[in-house]
C-alpha cells in the first residue's frame, strides 16, 4: 500500500511539472494547438484506427474460414502497426529537394511488395492449416 | 463482436483476448520501452543545454550514438505494444460512471482523468517522435523539443500513477498463468483467433518488424533490412545531410573567398583564412554524427584542433567557448562548446571528411566535430569562436 502511494504521489508531481514545463515555456496559442494534438491522437485512435479494427474483425469473424483466421489476425497486428509506423516516411511529406540523404528509400513500393508478400503468406499459411485439419478429421 | 454497436458497454466485447492477462504482459513491455525513452531523452535534453552543471561527458566518443539511437528504437518498439496494448483494455472505455456515489465519483474522474492523459500524451510523443525523425512538421505554432520534453514528464508521471493503481491486478495476472479468468470481465468469454499468448508474441514480433524496418538510420549492419528507415545512411564522404547549404542559407557566404575564421579570446580577434588553417598541424579523428532524430553515421574527420587555434589566441584553457556560423537564423546558429569538449583533443573545426575536403552541404569550409555530441550542436559553416573570459 505504501509503494503505491508513494508511486502515485512520485507520478502527480512529474505530471505537475511536465504540465508546467508546457505552460511556462510556450504561449496560450501554442497551449491550444498542443491541446488540439493531444485530442486529435485519442480520437485518431479510439474512433478511427479501434472502429476499423473492430469492423475488420467482424468482417473477418463472418467471412474468413477458421483455419484462416490466426495467420490473418498475426498479419493484421504486424502489418497494421509497421504500416501505421510508417506513415511519416509512407507519405514523404518531409522530403526536400535540396537534400537527396533525407528519405531516400521508395518506401511506397516496399509498403505494396511488403503488403503483397502478407497477402501471399496469409493464403499460404490458410490453405495449408485449411488443408491440414481437413486431413485431421 | 460488438453486439450493440450504438451503445456499447463493456460487455459488448467479448473476446477473451481484450484481458487483463494480455494487457499486463504487453504493458510491462510497454512500461519498459517508455522508461528507455524517458531516460535516454533526458540525456538529449541535457545533452543541449547551453551550459552543464554537471559537465557533459565527452567519453566514450560514441555514448549520445548510443543514447539517441536507443531513444528512437524504444519508441519505435512502442509503437506496435501501445496499439495491442490498448485495443486489449478497449472495453474499459465503455465503462459507467458512478454518478451516485461522490466519493468512487471522484476517484473514477482522478483515475480515468489520468488514464486519459497517459493514452494522449503517449500517442503524442510517438506519434511527434516519429514524424520529427522524418523530418515532417505538420504542426503550426509549438515547439517540437519544448513540447516533447513536458509531455514526456506527463507520460511519465501519468505511467507512475497506472502502475500503481494496477499494481494488485497486474502483480495476480502476471503470477497466473495466461488463460486464468479470475479477473476476465464476465462477457469475455468468446475464442479469439489466437490464443492469448499467441496474441502477446504477436505483438513482440511486431515490435520486432518495425525496430528492424527503421533501425538501419543508426545500426549500420541493419542498413539493408531497415526499408522503412528514414535514410540509406549514404552521403558526401558516406554521412547524410540533416540541413543543406541552401536551407540555411549560406550557400554564398560559405563559398566566398573572402570568408575567415574569427577566434576571439577576450575582446581580441585573430583572423584565420581557409589556407591558414591548412597550414598549421592537421589532426584527424573517427567520430561519429549523431542526430537527435535518431540516425547516425561514422566519419573520418581531418583539420585543426579547436584547443590549438584558442591557444594561439591567447585563451587559458578551462573556458566555454560560443561557436557561431554562417547561418542567419535558426535555434542552434549559435551553440556553447563547454570547456571540456573544447579542451578535448578530439574536438576539431573539420576541413576535410574522408579524405576529402568538406562539401558544401557538410559545412564548408569547416565545422565543429566533437566527441559524444548531439549532432545540431556539430556547428556546421563556422565563421566565429569566442572566449568570453
Amino acid at each position: 500500500m505504501r509503494t503505491r502511494a508513494v508511486l502515485v504521489a512520485l507520478g502527480a508531481a512529474l505530471m505537475t511539472y511536465g504540465a508546467w514545463l508546457l505552460l511556462s515555456r510556450q504561449d496560450p496559442g501554442q497551449w491550444l494547438e498542443v491541446g488540439i494534438w493531444l485530442g486529435a491522437g485519442v480520437v485518431a485512435h479510439d474512433a478511427v484506427i479501434s472502429g476499423v479494427v473492430i469492423a475488420v474483425c467482424l468482417l473477418g469473424s463472418r467471412l474468413v474460414p477458421p483455419a484462416w483466421r490466426a495467420p490473418a489476425a498475426i498479419a493484421l497486428v504486424v502489418w497494421g502497426a509497421l504500416t501505421i509506423a510508417a506513415i511519416p516516411v509512407l507519405t514523404r511529406a518531409g522530403a526536400r529537394a535540396d537534400n537527396p540523404t533525407l528519405l531516400d528509400r521508395p518506401y511506397l513500393a516496399t509498403w505494396w511488395a511488403i503488403s503483397a508478400i502478407v497477402v501471399v503468406v496469409v493464403a499460404v499459411a490458410g490453405f495449408v492449416r485449411s488443408h491440414r485439419s481437413r486431413a485431421g478429421e | 463482436m460488438v453486439s450493440r454497436p450504438a451503445a456499447p458497454t463493456p460487455d459488448s466485447f467479448t473476446s477473451r483476448l481484450r484481458s487483463p492477462a494480455v494487457a499486463a504482459r504487453v504493458g510491462v513491455w510497454l512500461g519498459l520501452s517508455f522508461g528507455i525513452c524517458f531516460v535516454t531523452g533526458l540525456v538529449s535534453h541535457y545533452a543541449q543545454l547551453p551550459s552543464h552543471p554537471i559537465p557533459f561527458p565527452t567519453s566514450p566518443s560514441s555514448g549520445y550514438r548510443l543514447t539517441q539511437g536507443l531513444h528512437v528504437i524504444s519508441g519505435v518498439a512502442a509503437i506496435p505494444l501501445l496499439l495491442v496494448k490498448l485495443w486489449s483494455v478497449l472495453p474499459k472505455l465503455f465503462e459507467a460512471v458512478p454518478l451516485r456515489d461522490p466519493r468512487r465519483l471522484l476517484l473514477t474522474v482522478l483515475e480515468r482523468g489520468s488514464i486519459a492523459l497517459l493514452v494522449a500524451a503517449s500517442i503524442f510523443q510517438l506519434a511527434t517522435g516519429v514524424l520529427n525523425a522524418a523530418q515532417w512538421y505538420p504542426w503550426l505554432t509549438f515547439s517540437f523539443r519544448t513540447t516533447h520534453y513536458a509531455l514526456a514528464w506527463v507520460a511519465i508521471g501519468a505511467l507512475l500513477v497506472h502502475i500503481a493503481v494496477k499494481l494488485p491486478i497486474t502483480r495476480d495476472v502476471l503470477l497466473a498463468d495466461i488463460d486464468a479468468t479470475t479477473h476476465d470481465r464476465a462477457s469475455a468469454t468468446a475464442p479469439g483467433a489466437l490464443s492469448r499468448r499467441a496474441l502477446v508474441r504477436t505483438s513482440f514480433a511486431a515490435a520486432g518488424v518495425a525496430v528492424l524496418a527503421t533501425a538501419g538510420s543508426t545500426v549500420p549492419w541493419l542498413r539493408q533490412v531497415s526499408l522503412f528507415a528514414t535514410r540509406t545512411g549514404e552521403g558526401p564522404g558516406g554521412v547524410p545531410i540533416n540541413k543543406s547549404a541552401r536551407a540555411a542559407g549560406v550557400v554564398e557566404s560559405a563559398s566566398a573567398p573572402d570568408w575567415r575564421l574569427e577566434v576571439v579570446v577576450g575582446g581580441v580577434a585573430t583572423s584565420w583564412s581557409y589556407d591558414d588553417l591548412r597550414a598549421i598541424p592537421q589532426h584527424t579523428v573517427d567520430l561519429p554524427i549523431a542526430c537527435v532524430e535518431g540516425w547516425s553515421a561514422q566519419g573520418t574527420w581531418s583539420g585543426v584542433r579547436v584547443s590549438d587555434l584558442l591557444r594561439a589566441a591567447g585563451a587559458t584553457a578551462g573556458a566555454d567557448v560560443d561557436v557561431t556560423s554562417l547561418q542567419q537564423a535558426g535555434a542552434f546558429r549559435r551553440t556553447v562548446l563547454p570547456a571540456n569538449f573544447a579542451g578535448d583533443d578530439r574536438t576539431l573545426l573539420a576541413l576535410d571528411l574522408a579524405g576529402e575536403p568538406l562539401s558544401l552541404d557538410h559545412g564548408f569550409p569547416c565545422r565543429l566535430i566533437a566527441p559524444n555530441r548531439p549532432g545540431v550542436l556539430q556547428t556546421k559553416w563556422v565563421s566565429r569562436l569566442e572566449v568570453s573570459a
